[in-house]
């Protein structure tokens, strides 16, 4: 078998193949090396090429017209463009192809320019050897290429937010402000995300809470008629794709309706205690409980794990808000495009890691936040053990920096600046205590830094280790052990209070998202972009954004330009009717299909899907609109029944078996 | 090409557009050397390579195959680098079975950002295959009905 | 009109084709009362002269079964195809290679050596290898050589039309047999049996899910099988879904999963290595040092897995001339 005979099914059946060959000198960059004449006589000996041309620009107009014109004169069918890769110039050539009435993709672009003569510049005569090979390669898959349809799909103009903390609700607002029905799904029974019990920020010297900022959002948000917002909800089934999916939502049970007046009457009575999350474990709260203060929406919640359902509070409720009968609800929602907004979870240190969980004087940052919070547990009086801490010992990186072997290997990057912050709203408020700040590293980056000035002109005393510090809890009393790294010392520190200053992390739930949604994960288990720096907004799935800490630790202030990021990019697509995509997607014929569902059950996107025929046998059945366009099905496939579009065996098998027929 | 010393060995390359093929733009870009004995093949996923090529590429001459992809976590396609992980690991064990060297076929990640790793491991294959000469299998002749 | 010329031969087989011409049964007398079988050595004393003396294209049908492993048997499909208007290789070796094709995986005199010198039930300690030519009491004897490896009929001579199996089902058979009879002649190269793969028409096709996602590889002795269940779902290789339909899923049936006998479908260029591709594909494990850990501790053998039939067919060559 050669590479010419295999045969070309459904593209131009009973035309002749008539390739033509364009060999760009990209100026000196090609031709400097290559020698582009042997090149072009070469390829004009290749079987059904009719015509093989040399120019000094293939991209320029008159390169552009070349091509056009010998389209039409030598009435080509398939066109091979040895230049540049198709990164670049794709777009230009297929559009070259259409104008002369071709279909745009039986373009194949082959890089004599990145893959030989800018490489091989030193040896010319084996440059021109490889570009002949790649060219050779190049026209016996032309040869095999076929006529392909772009597809279009309807897009419904409404959107889905699935986390309502600070990303999701800027997402929402923005896409709201748009004009865009837009609904938030959260699955905590109230919005605002971690954001809302941030305590303070460093906004330009000013006194701003997280909790001020998620307040404001929350006000607009609400009384914007486009957002509808489902708290204490979670999705549960996503089909579809881009421009039209279909959401199953389910409602958990609140126990408690709109009548509640948050009298707290209830939670008097409530004889069962669970520690309280909304406080990072500080502190207890009851199953019948209000998240935090001034919480959206402002209504207590049972948590059906915790509550035993006595009955009590249903008795002293005065407004008789409180059902413990309420059943789960489920709905569906259709929707175009998808904001994944869902956070992140601060990194717990398992118990003994730093002394945490062994003593009350080891606490974690987000703890502390919560402590000197005016509107948490102790009403921002910082008090430990009973008492107010005068020696405060920072440990910086936990669960970051791959500082222990429970560790994160990147940078949580916000933690430095956060735990900076709290270091000087101790000293303002206790000016009498001492604040060590023992760290691998400072990285307040950008607007902070002047945390870090600050810090030391409030003598916030800095302390740099390599090896990480020991903690050692004794009866009551509790020590970090240093060897200071700069002037390589053993330091001993008596510690009231030890803040372990801890990162972020992919939320426990990840797995569920990435299989739910279809979407990918980094090496780092956040989701991951499709391009870290030109997409990073849009998952790897069409029609599905990403916003906030769903991809990586950021800062409040990032988060929300990822989200307005994100609702502008969903925008650009909600904004449509209609949606094209490119047709490289996999195909099934029908009757080489047995249905043994191979394809199936390795589709990352699940576009795949067994359709029963009316004699009972099952067939593969591609949604192109979900399909990528990677391929792996068609590897798989054992009966050769699926392929790839542009990429199929018979496309593919021929360049493989042109490397040889030198 | 000939048996004897000036061996110059020819490497197919299966390169995911994402990942391995940018990586080759990029060594170009920055006009890296390597040896001109690679031909390269894209693909959209590694997942789209089947273990058919591989083997349709040895018997049609290869001395040498490179299948490469992003690294683990990060296709472009979810998982697709998971399939080819999975599918290498057993085609290797096949072709040694088969009675070809282990050096001549390689998978590896490499990806966009890792133009000098592209370097690197083609040119020590290519010169681990050098080494080894032409694909020492037995000849058959193959008459009718191929 | 004289009754169609029919000729059966067998090269490097275990007789289970033969079996099964013979399992046609009563069906054997109406294929008897339809053609004229003008050689057959398995069956009656046909010497090789006979052949020769036929008109060159006076057969009609020659089946043939088994692969080419001597100088004996290439000579004779040789001389068959000459004298055959049809040539249809008959059953997995003549088709793919089959068993016998299995021992491609080694080298000719690495076989020799084995059977003759090393294998524990050989006592040979003269070390005696069967010679081409020997000299017995001043006769001189000649022996067909043993070739360097196992050749599927289609590499030797032009081939017609492939019936596969090991060995094809009576019903196969009969069906191409007849078709062929009756003047129903379908394109070159066509084979017999079914254009899907065997999970088509397999009775256990039905219960399995949608979604196939193994976390773990057994071989059949190391599990008991739910005969009511898909088999690759319980986690062993069936070769079902890589192996052309046609058989009647009498394996399957019999409680043993699909090892690929009918070979692979059309536009599969290799079964095994599109076995070992959808089998790796639906496992299902990222880390690949437990994968390579779980592999090792099933003994993981490609060709014994992947190629039972097709290694002759599989096997990675390198064409002759290609080399130089």
């Amino acid at each position: 078998m050669s590479s010419e005979e295999v045969k070309v099914e459904g593209a131009c059946p009973t035309d002749e193949v008539r390739i033509g060959v364009y060999v760009c000198h990209c100026g000196l960059n090609i031709a400097g090396v290559i020698n582009v004449k042997e090149v072009v006589e070469y390829a004009q000996k290749l079987p059904n090429v009719v015509s093989a041309k040399e120019y000094i620009f293939m991209c320029s107009a008159p390169g552009q017209d070349l091509i056009r014109e010998d389209i039409k004169k030598c009435k080509l069918n398939r066109v091979v463009i040895a230049a540049c890769g198709p990164e670049m110039h794709e777009p230009t050539f297929r559009a070259v192809l259409e104008e002369a009435g071709l279909n745009p993709y039986v373009l194949e672009m082959v890089s004599i320019r990145e893959g030989s003569s800018w490489v091989h510049y030193e040896d010319p005569e084996a440059a021109t050897e490889k570009a002949k090979d790649m060219v050779r390669m190049a026209v016996a898959r032309a040869r095999n290429l076929e006529p392909l349809e772009k597809m279009s799909g309807e897009v419904k103009q409404r959107a889905l937010i699935v986390g309502g903390g600070i990303a999701g609700l800027a997402s929402a607002l923005d896409l709201a402000e748009r004009g865009f029905e837009v609904h938030i799904v959260e699955k905590k029974p109230v919005l605002g995300g971690h954001a809302a019990r941030m305590g303070q920020l460093n906004v330009e010297g000013r006194k701003v809470s997280g909790k001020d900022l998620v307040d404001y959002l929350v006000k607009k948000v609400k009384d914007n008629p486009n957002v509808h917002i489902y708290t204490n909800a979670e999705v549960t089934k996503v089909d579809g794709s881009i421009g039209n999916f279909t959401i199953t939502v389910k409602l958990k049970p609140r126990y408690v309706n709109d009548k509640c007046t948050s009298c707290g009457k209830c939670v008097e009575v409530c004889p069962v205690t669970a520690p309280n999350e909304y406080e990072y474990g500080i502190g207890e709260r009851k199953a019948i409980f209000l998240p935090f203060e001034g919480a959206y929406p402002n209504q207590y919640v049972i948590d059906p794990e915790t509550c035993t359902f006595c009955g009590k509070c249903v008795e002293v409720c005065p407004e008789g808000a409180i059902n413990l009968d309420e059943k789960e609800k489920e709905i569906t929602l259709e929707v175009g495009g998808i904001i994944l907004a869902t956070g992140h979870d601060p990194y717990e240190p398992p118990v003994g890691e730093y002394g945490y969980g062994l003593s009350p004087k080891v606490i974690t940052l987000h703890q502390l936040k919560r402590l000197l919070s005016e509107d948490g547990p102790t009403k921002g009086e910082l008090v430990i053990d009973g008492k107010r801490p005068r020696n405060i010992v920072f440990i910086s990186c936990v669960g970051s920096l791959g500082t222990t072997p429970n560790a994160n290997q990147y940078c949580s990057r916000m933690c430095c600046s956060a735990s900076l912050l709290e270091a000087l709203h101790i000293k303002e408020k206790y000016p009498d205590a001492q604040v060590f700040f023992v760290h691998k590293d400072v990285r307040t980056y950008g607007k902070d830094e002047n945390l870090y000035w600050k810090a030391i002109d409030n003598l916030v005393k800095f302390v740099r280790f390599e090896e990480s510090p020991k903690v050692t809890v004794g009866k009551g009393e509790v020590k970090v052990e240093v060897e200071e790294s700069t002037i390589q010392e053993r330091l001993v520190i008596p510690a009231d209070l030890v803040v372990l200053v801890t990162g972020m992390e992919p939320p426990k739930e990840i797995e569920e998202l990435r299989s739910l949604f279809k979407v990918g994960c980094g090496g780092d288990g956040f989701l991951k972009e499709a391009h870290l720096k030109l997409n990073p907004v849009e998952s790897l799935t069409g029609g599905i954004y990403l916003a906030g800490t769903a991809t990586g630790p950021k800062s409040i202030a990032e988060s929300i330009v990822a989200g307005s990021a994100a609702a502008a990019k969903a925008a650009s697509l909600l904004s449509k009717d209609t949606i094209e995509v490119e047709p490289i997607v996999a195909v099934v014929d029908e009757d080489k299909c047995s249905g043994c569902g191979i394809c199936v059950s390795i589709c990352p996107y699940g576009a795949i899907s067994l359709e029963k025929k009316e004699d009972g046998t099952r067939v593969s059945k591609v949604d192109p609109m979900l399909c990528q366009g990677c391929g792996t099905c068609g590897a798989a496939c054992p009966s050769a029944a699926i392929q790839q579009n542009s990429y199929k065996d018979k496309q593919i098998i021929p360049q493989i078996l042109a490397v040889f027929e030198r | 090409m000939s048996d004897g010393d000036g061996f110059e060995p020819t490497i197919v390359v299966f390169a995911c557009h994402w990942c391995t093929y940018q990586a080759i733009n990029l060594a170009g870009t920055s006009r890296m050397k390597y040896p001109p004995n690679v031909r390269v093949i894209r693909v959209m996923c590694s997942g789209r390579v089947d273990p058919q090529f591989v083997i349709e590429a040895f018997k049609n001459g290869a001395d040498g195959v490179l299948v490469a992809g992003c690294h683990p976590g990060d296709c472009h396609y979810v998982n697709g680098n998971m399939k080819t992980m999975r599918r290498t690991v057993m085609l290797e064990k096949l072709l040694q079975d088969m009675g070809i060297e282990k050096e001549r076929f390689r998978r590896e990640w490499i990806s966009a950002a890792e133009a000098k790793k592209w370097v690197e491991v083609v040119t020590e294959m290519v010169e681990q295959v050098r080494k080894l000469g032409p694909l020492k299998l037995a000849e058959r002749e193959v008459v009718m009905n191929e | 009109m004289s009754k169609p010329k029919v000729a059966l031969y067998w090269c490097a087989s275990c007789g289970g084709c033969e079996e099964a011409t013979v399992d046609l049964t009563e069906r054997l007398f109406d294929l008897v009362e339809a053609v004229d079988i003008v050689f057959w050595p398995i069956a009656m004393d046909f010497k090789r002269e006979d052949l020769e003396k036929m008109e060159d294209g006076s057969i009609d049908i020659a089946i043939i079964n088994g692969g080419i492993r001597f100088e004996e048997h290439e000579e004779m499909v040789k001389l068959l195809r000459r004298k055959s208007k049809i040539v249809i290789a008959y059953g997995s070796c003549a088709h793919l290679g089959g068993i016998p094709g299995l021992a491609n995986a080694y080298p000719r005199e690495e076989i020799l050596k084995f059977a003759y010198e090393e294998a524990p039930t050989v006592i040979n300690q003269d070390r005696v290898r069967p010679m081409k030519k020997t000299t017995v009491d001043g006769m001189e004897f000649e022996l067909p050589d043993f070739l360097e490896y196992l050749k599927p009929l289609d590499e030797v001579i032009d081939v017609d039309y492939y019936i596969p199996g090991c060995p094809p089902t009576p019903d196969l058979t009969w069906e191409a047999v007849s078709k062929l009879l009756s003047g129903e002649i379908p394109p070159k190269g066509h084979v017999f049996g079914s254009d899907k793969s065997l999970c088509h028409e397999c009775p256990l096709n039905e219960t399995k899910p949608d979604e196939i996602k193994l976390e773990e590889l057994k071989r059949p002795h190391q599990v008991v099988l739910d005969r009511s269940k898909c088999y690759l779902t319980q986690g062993v290789l069936c070769m079902g879904p890589v192996t052309r339909g046609g058989c009647e899923a009498l394996c399957i049936k019999g409680g043993m999963p699909c090892t690929g006998c009918f070979g692979p479908l059309e536009g599969v260029y290799n079964q095994g290595a599109k076995a070992l591709s959808f089998l790796a594909s639906v496992i299902d494990i990222e880390d690949e040092e437990k994968y390579r850990e779980m592999l090792e501790k099933l003994g993981f053998d490609p060709i014994g897995w992947f190629f039972r039939y097709s290694l002759a067919k599989g096997m990675i060559y390198r064409k002759k001339g290609d080399g130089e």
